[in-house]
């Protein structure tokens, strides 16, 4: 969600970004994950005409999208203080 | 270039998810070979020296069909459809509705088995069962015992007979009596066809759900 932020991507586009990370290993399985997100009203999906190939669509974030996102955000950095906290608590003992 | 097989691979891994998400509703399984064709249309445009591997590499990044499949029906709440198969329920029903008519078209509205038409036609034909028959044979034999054959007789008073007319067996009492065994015949063979009827409907409906599937 959070790389679909700035511009609507097509799914194609998002696959890219996240295999750069090495976080997705099939690559279909992010296709079910967008229409739940969509089913779920996070995100809104227009198709558009592509210049070499066929129509694409494109996954946009709604209002109620970007307050999820930044939601999760909060959770995540407190989430992950906790866990970088105990690591350090870890290594120190 | 195009791959040689390219049409042949791709058309079969769609067809693998088609088969997997047999029993999803037809928009989201129409979703989501609507995204596979998509991206590997996508996946393609980027190569320009397609080979077969080139293909097989974009399905396998893909995912197994079965995972992908897995995967949609989690995400979107979609339940493993078991089929089902006609069991207790409608054997009883069709014995019930010969012999306790009744209980046996109970039975058949309470089944999923059969179409409505199917149990309008069940209930309706077998008209009561072999209770109802019965009930309706004794009416009609009641209606009949004033046919037949009967004679005028005409006696004097000593008990001589005088006359004797018998309207006896002309050619409208034996059609009568032909008309009405057949109608017998056909009261009591009714239930059976109609059972016969509704079992094969059941089967037929299930094998058309099967091969839909």
């Amino acid at each position: 969600m959070a790389l679909m932020q700035q511009t609507p991507r097509y799914a194609f586009d998002l696959i890219d970004a996240l295999a750069k990370t090495g976080m997705l290993t099939t690559e279909g399985t992010l296709y079910p994950l967008l229409s739940r997100l969509r089913r779920d009203g996070l995100v809104k999906t227009e198709w558009r005409e592509s210049a070499d190939g066929p129509p694409r669509r494109y996954y946009e974030l709604t209002a109620e999208g970007r307050r999820a996102l930044t939601g999760f955000k909060s959770e995540w950095t407190t989430f992950r203080g906790a866990v970088d906290a105990i690591l350090q608590e870890a290594k120190k003992s | 270039m195009t791959a040689p097989h390219a049409d042949q691979l791709i058309d079969g891994y769609l067809a693998r998810i088609c088969a997997a998400a047999h029993d999803f509703p037809a928009a989201a399984r129409d979703e989501l070979l609507d995204d596979m064709r998509s991206h590997i249309a996508d996946a393609r445009a980027r190569d320009s020296q397609e080979t077969d591997a080139t293909i097989l590499n974009i399905l396998d990044r893909l995912g197994e069909p079965a995972v992908l499949v897995a995967e949609a029906r989690e995400r979107l709440g979609i339940k493993t459809q078991q089929p089902e198969r006609p069991g207790l329920l409608e054997i009883a029903a069709l014995v019930l509705l010969l012999f306790l008519w009744p209980a046996g078209v109970v039975l058949l509205w309470l089944s999923s088995q059969w179409k409505t038409r199917d149990k309008i036609i069940g209930s309706v034909f077998s008209l009561g069962g072999y209770p109802g028959i019965s009930l309706i044979g004794l009416v009609l034999a009641g209606a009949g015992a004033g046919h037949g054959s009967r004679c005028i007789t005409v006696r004097n008073a000593a008990g001589d007979v005088l006359q004797s007319s018998c309207s006896g067996t002309s050619v409208l009492d034996i059609i009568g009596s032909v008309a009405q065994t057949a109608l017998v015949i056909v009261l009591f063979l009714l239930p059976v066809l109609t059972a016969a009827y509704l079992a094969i409907r059941l089967r037929r409906w299930h094998r058309l759900e099967t091969i839909a599937a």
